[in-house]
């Protein structure tokens, strides 16, 4: 039993990281809690599915597909609703993240009712829900194998972004400081807009795995996962990639861990109450920095 | 910081000069509470009590009587004149959220007070026809009379004042050496870190001078002009020689 | 328009809220929705001490005024409490959770603790829904008696004819009620915001630094602030309940933290009173939505659309709401008018 939970909430966490990378970016360049990015990861669904349902895609290309419009989707969401707020007060961004979120929930709704639907399991390949490997008593499916290994190679592929090209380089030195980076002749809204591609393409693999596994969709599915993505980003260290993946991994195990052995209701509470402990206790999170303000 | 060691002595003018980076301000945070020393010992009289005030945080320190300006200055620049001195007033008050709703006598009779002392204050700085101007609207040099009157409003033995002419004109600076003089007069003593050289000679009688975060000279007027090291700190080395 | 006739306006239009529900022609939607804004009114102007008066963002307002609604709803089942003796507890019990809050995390910076408070309010409403033993859960708290005046003790010692008992039925004694509630919260926000609590709030707000400079000590504040602010959402809470006589848990969740939050920027951040002008426009824009979007062939899901799309655009063109002044209260302070008179003349 507690191999399975383990396996479970390794799964779970690698997605979660996925997710919560996206948030973490964008905290560290513009440091705004985009909350909008769990729409993104139920946008991807959403359009999987239609990609499939309407235009009969195989699941490999709906994949490369969804990846690239919930990435413009990214970017359009930064140049119209948080570009303009640039200079306002941090106030005014994190309501209009907030109402973007609210807005993209009810189009989704609109558009494709608010009840949850079933993914179309015709597209798969009918292996994946078999089991690959047996550890002890816990059992690994194909499925399971297939989220560990993408997962991580978008994570490899991310590190490598980030610390062997020129654009992460950039991103890393607008994080730390924006008026040097532009003094330095790097083009600070090109280099925000990546990172909102970057990080909407991450959470749409997300979005599609996570319709995959468990089977359901519905608009609201942004809304928690979202929250419990971003609950890992701060225990990673918010600003911190590789805090992210870690912080989405230990939560996905202490989800699994925690529903299945203390209570299932309050699944949903132990991201809370890990989010909540971790900014009393230790804000710097995992691998983060704690920072002084200087007087 | 290190290796600094000094006494200040009750109803004087010390001075605090050095080149930029030297410490001073961070001396200051320190004394202030704002930042904790991670070594040595600060002593401060407070109603002949000798107390150690490493680790005190701010508020306490103005309790106890030590006040501060700071080197950007930092006013409630929304509000006005008069709300940023009652602000200075509150750590001698003592109306609470009951007293507020309430309106209770002694509360409305505080209020009273407050304003009567913040008025003082204000006109022992010059500013009280300002009263009912927003402080962000003044002009440098009042905005700078303004903090000192809001420190002033705390009651302090010791005002700790950062760089108080730095912007002002001639006769802004002159209306500030008066104000510093009659400050002084109170008895409340202050420690003034300054650049304005012809300022600091004129008011300060013994002045401590830090350069990378130590002390390097200690004395009068005459002495610190004429001391190699200090003029080394400031212009170079040979320019002590020249 | 000048002084003496902004202020006749206001009167008239007080005297004319005050007759209306008396009126025959009235509506009884219309005074439901009135009651509903006067409600908000009240979280408004609860959640503005926070943002507005210290300078921090509290995402889980609603946590409070689900925490009011369900010790008021569950003090007047078990134990039958009359409403009057409710509000004080209910009141008690927001301050004191106020303080469990924020004592460990109003220490931190505005983003975390933003999060924090949004994280709290969820795992409110998560206790609301599983403790089922407690609250009923997603069945819902029904049952909840009205609000009840009742001096009939004091009636029948004086003439055993008459019964001074009235049960609160129908939209009109509740329209009174809600705004003495209003006129009450009102009052203390205007006195707390003319007094040295509510300037060291001010100071902190301000320049936090420079407010520990003059001896406030900022935790100790912003707890209070924050404290006062739950107590005042509590209450709100409690008034839901005896009005809407049923409770459930998503009466609660986070989109009404997010609405109160809007109510408090259109009208202004620090401004109490714009923060009623913020409260009246978005309920009323929530109920004419409600009747357009059907007349559009749109489903009225839509309204969440519209509400989100317009805050975006409110941040966009104006950020800091319809009323942006701060701290006006103590100009009417007859001590500072005096003053002002002394100063003018000399």
């Amino acid at each position: 039993m507690f191999e399975q939970q383990l396996i479970n909430g390794l799964t779970l966490g690698m997605i979660y990281a996925l997710i919560a990378v996206g948030y973490t970016m964008v905290y560290g360049v513009i440091q705004l809690i985009n909350f909008a990015h769990g729409e993104i990861f139920m946008l991807a669904a959403f359009l999987a599915v239609t990609f499939i349902t309407v235009f009969g895609l195989p699941i490999y290309v709906v994949i490369i597909l969804t990846m690239g419009c919930c990435a413009l989707i990214g970017v359009l969401l930064d140049i119209f609703a948080y570009r303009p707020l640039r200079q306002s007060p941090r106030l005014a961004a994190l309501i209009t993240a907030i109402g973007m979120s609210i807005f993209l929930q009810n189009l989704a709704m609109i558009i494709w009712g608010s009840r949850p639907k079933p993914f179309v399991q015709s597209a798969l390949p009918p292996f994946l829900r078999t089991t690959a490997l047996t550890v002890g008593d816990a059992s690994i499916s194909w499925l399971q194998l297939f989220i560990f290994g993408i997962a991580s190679l978008l994570m490899i592929i991310l590190f490598l972004i980030i610390n062997k090209t020129r654009v992460g380089t950039a991103m890393r030195a607008l994080s730390q400081n924006r008026t040097s980076a532009a003094l330095m002749g790097i083009n600070v809204n090109r280099v925000i807009s990546f990172t909102f591609a970057l990080g909407s393409s991450m959470g749409a693999v997300a979005g599609i795995m996570v319709a995959i596994y468990y089977n359901t969709l519905y608009p609201t599915m942004g809304y928690v996962a979202g929250v419990k993505a971003f609950a890992a980003a701060v225990l990673g260290g918010i600003g911190s990639v590789p805090g992210a993946m870690i912080g989405g991994i230990v939560l996905g195990i202490a989800e699994a861990l925690g529903a299945g052995y203390i209570s299932s209701l309050y699944r949903d509470g132990i991201a809370y109450a890990v989010m909540i402990a971790v900014i009393i206790f230790r804000p710097s999170g995992i691998l983060g920095k704690s920072t002084v303000e200087k007087v | 910081m290190a290796d600094i060691s000094f006494k200040v002595i009750k109803g004087e003018i010390l001075g605090l000069i050095g080149p930029n980076g030297a410490g001073k301000s961070t001396l200051f945070n320190c004394v202030s509470g704002i930042l904790k020393p991670t070594g040595g010992d600060m002593h401060f009289l407070a109603e002949d009590k000798k107390i150690r005030i490493n680790g005190y945080k701010p508020e306490k320190m103005t309790f106890l009587g030590v006040a501060r300006t700071f080197q950007n200055v930092r006013l409630f620049s929304a509000l006005t004149v008069l709300d940023n001195v009652r602000i200075g007033r509150h750590c001698r008050t003592k109306a609470n959220f009951f007293g507020a709703v309430l309106r209770t006598r002694s509360q409305k009779e505080e209020e009273q007070k407050i304003v009567e002392e913040s008025m003082t204050w204000l006109k022992f700085v010059g500013l009280d026809k300002f009263a009912f101007y927003t402080a962000g609207g003044l002009s440098y040099g009042f905005q700078r009379k303004l903090e000192i009157a809001r420190s002033l409003a705390t009651d302090p033995t010791l005002l700790l004042l950062d760089e108080p002419a730095a912007g002002m004109n001639p006769k802004e600076t002159r209306a500030l050496v008066e104000v510093i003089h009659n400050v002084s007069d109170l008895g409340i003593t202050v420690i003034l870190i300054e650049h304005d050289m012809k300022l600091v000679m004129s008011i300060c009688k013994r002045l401590v001078v830090l350069d990378h975060g130590t002390k390097i000279a200690e004395g009068g007027p005459k002495e610190i002009r004429q001391n190699p090291k200090v003029i080394e700190a400031y212009l170079g080395r040979g320019a002590a020689d020249a | 328009m000048n002084l003496t006739m902004k202020h006749a306006l206001k009167y008239f239009v007080l005297a004319a809220a005050l007759i209306y529900p008396m009126l025959s022609f009235t509506n009884e939607y219309v005074l439901h929705v009135m009651v509903l804004i006067m409600v908000y009114m009240v979280l408004a102007m609860g959640l503005n001490i926070v943002p507005g008066f210290c300078g921090l963002l509290d995402l889980g307002y609603v946590g409070f005024y689900g925490i009011g609604a369900y010790t008021a709803g569950l003090l007047t089942i078990h134990f039958g409490l009359s409403f009057w003796v409710i509000i004080p507890l209910a009141a008690l019990n927001g301050a004191i959770w106020g303080v469990l809050l924020g004592a460990p995390t109003l220490r931190l910076t505005g983003d975390y603790f933003a999060i924090v408070t949004f994280g709290f309010s969820e795992l409110v409403v998560l206790f609301l829904t599983n403790e089922i033993w407690l609250t009923r859960g997603p069945l819902g708290l029904p049952g909840i008696d009205p609000v009840i005046i009742d001096f009939s003790w004091l009636s029948t010692l004086i003439n055993p004819q008459w019964n001074w008992y009235w049960e609160f039925i129908g939209p009109q004694p509740y329209f009174y009620l809600g705004m003495f509630m209003v006129a009450m919260v009102y009052v203390i926000m205007g006195r707390m915001e003319d007094s040295r609590l509510g300037r060291a709030w001010f100071a902190i707000r301000e320049d936090s630094i420079a407010a520990s400079s003059c001896g406030i000590n900022l935790l100790t504040y912003k707890v209070i602030g924050f404290a006062i602010s739950a107590a005042i959402g509590a209450v709100a809470g409690a008034f839901l309940a005896r009005w809407t006589m049923f409770l459930s848990p998503d009466m609660f969740k986070f989109w009404e933290s997010f609405l109160i939050l809007c109510m408090v920027v259109l009208g202004g951040l620090g401004n109490f009173k714009g923060s009623l002008v913020g409260a009246a426009i978005l309920i009323a824009l929530g109920e004419v939505l409600r009747i357009i979007l059907p007349a559009l062939n749109l489903p009225t899901e839509t309204r969440f659309l519209a509400y989100g799309l317009i805050m975006v655009l409110m941040m966009r063109f104006k950020p800091m709401g319809f009323f942006p002044s701060i701290a006006t209260q103590s100009q009417k302070n007859p001590i500072l008018i005096k003053l002002k008179k002394e100063l003018g003349s000399s």
